[in-house]
């Protein structure tokens, strides 16, 4: 097993470099472990981040069909509300109503006396 | 072993040259791109996923005193054709042509162009949209264009305008108030997806166009209609070529009504002639003929010249007067001047003028208005034609007396009789109250505004006694007293000058009657003229009853009570009636004076009439008929004498 580790060692110069140097401490090796902790922290709040932000775009896009469909809904709400307005305002001119009221129901304007204006 | 570490070195020598070219490349590229060309492909970038939306001018409403709407704006499809694309033109023209109902050959030359864009026909119905989305036809489409609609149809029609098909104003209302009603066109720019639907990501903020205002009339529909009708009627009655009736509120110079004939319905304004668009009102301007006796009087009464009781001794109906022969319809001899003006004497009016002058007569016309605009918020208003005195001739002093040699709006007339009215103040007429925001803030409001004081408050009070006599028996106006109700007026008919010729037409009459009612606290000033009317020519006979049927319909719509006793609303339930003794009764009404006559079954109005024939004090409780009283029918009288009827129903 150590012959083989020697092998190997053997084999990269870069690593057989540090073999003949003086061997990081334990103290220096709990540090380097840290920091690789931290790269992968970092990383991985980086990988979350961009999941997050690809979620959010995505909700925004989805929002945007949302509003761009009610958006038109109101328009098309408020053009009939007003097609309804000039309907309403046609049906109940006095020129209809009148027309209306003297053949349909037979009615005449009120004779003298027949109106009684309240106080 | 050295062998497999130079191996090495060399390939990864040869990674790092490569990575070193794959950078270099991608770095020239990306600075190609992100550099040089980035304007360039960020617009082209942007074409493809960023669309402009154009957000269409939404115009405000135009709604009268009461909130009634006339004249709405609503979003109409137009269709067009784009040539190059049409696979078969005939079929397409002959589908389009039958739901377009329009000219299949007009329809065929526009599709066969070489142009690359055509309208076929702008602003279409719902319907019609319909029929033409289910054929699918490539090359023709369909945009969205604002519409105006006037849902009363003709009603105030000349008033109101009309707007072009790029929704700006071009005459009446809709021209004047066009910068309050417009609203604002406006774009925003959205990104849309493959499909080419807009995705709003940044929100609605930039569709929020804000649209016009709406503006607040003065006038009453309910009016304006009767006004129309009654106008209408009497026009076709004496074939006349055209009248006008204004309807105003005295102490305001609000306009509730402003009639024309020939009518126009802006829903149509490509299809009516000039004729009918004109607000004749205030654009046209007549010889007022003797409605402006009011004028001379209210000079003559204001400087103290006359009184109401002086006489004037009238010539029989003929009167020489510089060196012409003036002529009353009526020959009179000596008349009061309250007289004069009850029959309308032209003689009469004339010695008047004489003892007036004409510089103080000329101030009185020009402080009641005439000779200039009366500032009312409406196009094409016009001043009349006024002479100043250095110019008249020796008649002309005469002639204005009657109301000849001058020409007024009736406007102008309208709003001089609506100062006597009032108790001697000229105001400025208005017919817009107020313009609207989006936001319901007021953007504009139109206040009373007094232009000056005419006459003092004794003057005009004395003056519209005097008129009120006009309309009373041997007055030239009592087709236009309205039941229940003192009506003060004048008559008015006017030769008509022959362009032609020159001098007076010898046929043409403006017809016409300016008054106000109820005469002790006026609420309505209603002037009416009938131009050229042909079965009848007099004031008295055309223009009067149009005023009385006006008046009446107007006065009972304001809810104002008659005065008279025949027109005595019924009184409220619970309520005792004091009745007084009448002098005579007849053998019908005459009763036991032990016995309580029979009430049951008989309406409220009916009770109390009886009630009043028999001089009976009644008490009544509920509305409706009656269905008991005490004393019953034929019982014994209470001590106090007093009927009680319950009414139900």
């Amino acid at each position: 097993m150590k012959t083989r580790t020697a092998n190997a060692v053997s084999m990269n110069p870069r690593r057989v470099a540090p073999a003949k140097a003086e061997r990081p401490d334990r103290r220096g090796r709990v540090k380097g472990r840290r920091h690789l902790l931290g790269l992968c922290t970092m990383g991985f709040c980086l990988f979350i981040l961009g999941l997050v932000h690809v979620w959010l775009r995505l909700q925004v896009v989805h929002m945007g069909y949302v509003l761009s469909t009610t958006a038109k809904l109101q328009g098309r709400l408020e053009q009939e509300n007003r097609e309804l307005k000039v309907e309403l305002a046609t049906l109940t001119s006095p020129d209809r109503l009148e027309a209306m009221a003297r053949k349909r129901l037979g009615l005449m304007p009120p004779e003298k006396g027949q109106v009684i204006i309240l106080p | 072993m050295r062998r497999t570490l130079q191996t090495s070195r060399v390939r990864l020598g040869v990674a790092k040259i490569l990575f070193l070219v794959i950078f270099l490349v991608v770095g020239g590229r990306a600075f190609q791109l992100q550099v040089l060309q980035g304007d360039k492909l960020m617009r082209l970038g942007q074409r493809q996923h960023l669309k402009e939306w154009t957000v269409l001018p939404r115009r405000g409403a135009v709604v009268d005193r009461t909130g009634e709407p006339l004249a709405l704006s609503l979003e109409a499809q137009s269709v067009y054709a784009r040539p190059q694309r049409l696979q078969n033109p005939g079929r397409a023209g002959r589908d389009l042509a039958r739901i377009l109902k329009i000219n299949p050959a007009e329809l065929k030359r526009k599709l066969s162009s070489v142009k690359s864009f055509v309208w076929i026909k702008r602003q279409i119905s719902p319907g019609e949209v319909r029929q033409i989305q289910a054929l699918n036809i490539e090359g023709i489409g369909m945009f969205y264009e604002p519409r105006r609609y006037y849902p009363q149809g003709q009603l105030a029609g000349q008033v109101i305008g009309f707007v072009g098909r790029d929704s700006e104003g071009l005459e009446g209302l809709e021209l004047r108030y066009n910068d309050s009603l417009r609203g604002e066109t406006g774009s925003s720019v959205a990104e849309r997806d493959a499909l080419g639907r807009r995705v709003l990501v940044e929100g609605v903020e930039g569709l929020q166009i804000p649209p016009g205002g709406d503006i607040h009339l003065t006038l009453d529909t309910t009016l304006q209609h009767l006004a129309e009708k009654e106008l209408e009627v009497s026009i076709t009655k004496y074939r006349a070529k055209a009248g006008v009736a204004i309807a105003v509120e005295p102490r305001t110079g609000e306009i509730l009504a402003l009639a024309n004939y020939p009518t126009f319905n802006p829903n149509n304004y490509s299809k009516e002639s000039p004729e009918q668009r004109r607000n004749r009102a205030v654009t046209d301007s007549f010889e007022p003929g003797s409605t402006f006796k009011a004028i001379l009087a209210a000079a003559a009464l204001e400087e103290g010249i006359v009184d109401k009781e002086d006489l004037f001794f009238c010539e029989e109906g003929k009167y020489r007067y510089a060196g012409r022969i003036i002529h009353d319809t009526h020959p009179h001899g000596w008349l009061p001047f309250h007289k004069i003006l009850q029959v309308s004497s032209n003689i009469g009016f004339t010695k008047v003028a004489d003892k007036l002058n004409k510089e103080r007569f000329f101030k009185y016309i020009e402080k009641f208005g005439f000779g200039q605009v009366t500032g009312i918020d409406m196009t094409g208003e016009v001043s009349g034609l006024l002479r100043r005195p250095e110019t008249w001739a020796g008649i002309d002093l005469a002639t204005h007396a009657f109301g000849q040699g001058l020409s007024v709006t009736p406007l102008q007339m309208a709003m001089a009789y609506a100062a006597i009215a009032n108790g001697g103040f000229l105001m400025r007429p208005y017919v817009v109250k107020r313009a609207i925001g989006p936001k319901g803030e007021v953007l504009m409001e139109n206040q009373p505004h007094v232009v000056r004081r005419v006459i003092s408050e004794k003057t005009a009070r004395s003056l519209a006694s005097m008129l009120k006599e006009v309309t009373n028996e041997g007055g030239t106006g009592t087709m236009a007293s309205v039941e229940g109700f003192e009506v003060a007026g004048k008559t008015g008919t006017a030769q008509k000058v022959d362009l032609v010729n020159g001098g007076y037409d010898a046929k043409k009459r403006v017809a016409s009657f300016v008054g106000f009612a109820p005469a002790d606290d006026p609420r309505l000033v209603l002037m009416v003229l009938v131009d050229e009317p042909q079965a009848n020519v007099y004031g008295g006979v055309v223009a009067a009853p149009i005023f009385q049927n006006i008046t009446r319909g107007a006065l009972r719509h304001l809810g104002i009570a008659a005065k008279t006793p025949a027109l005595i609303p019924a009184p409220a339930a619970d309520t005792e009636i004091p009745l007084r003794r009448l002098p005579k009764r007849n053998s019908q009404t005459l009763v036991d004076a032990g016995a309580a006559p029979d009430f049951v079954g008989l309406s409220l109005r009916e009770a109390v009439e009886k009630a009043r024939n028999l001089n009976l004090r009644v008490k009544i409780h509920g509305n409706g008929y009656v269905v008991k009283q005490s004393p019953g029918p034929g019982g014994r009288w209470h001590d106090n004498g007093v009927l009680v009827l319950n009414l139900q129903g």
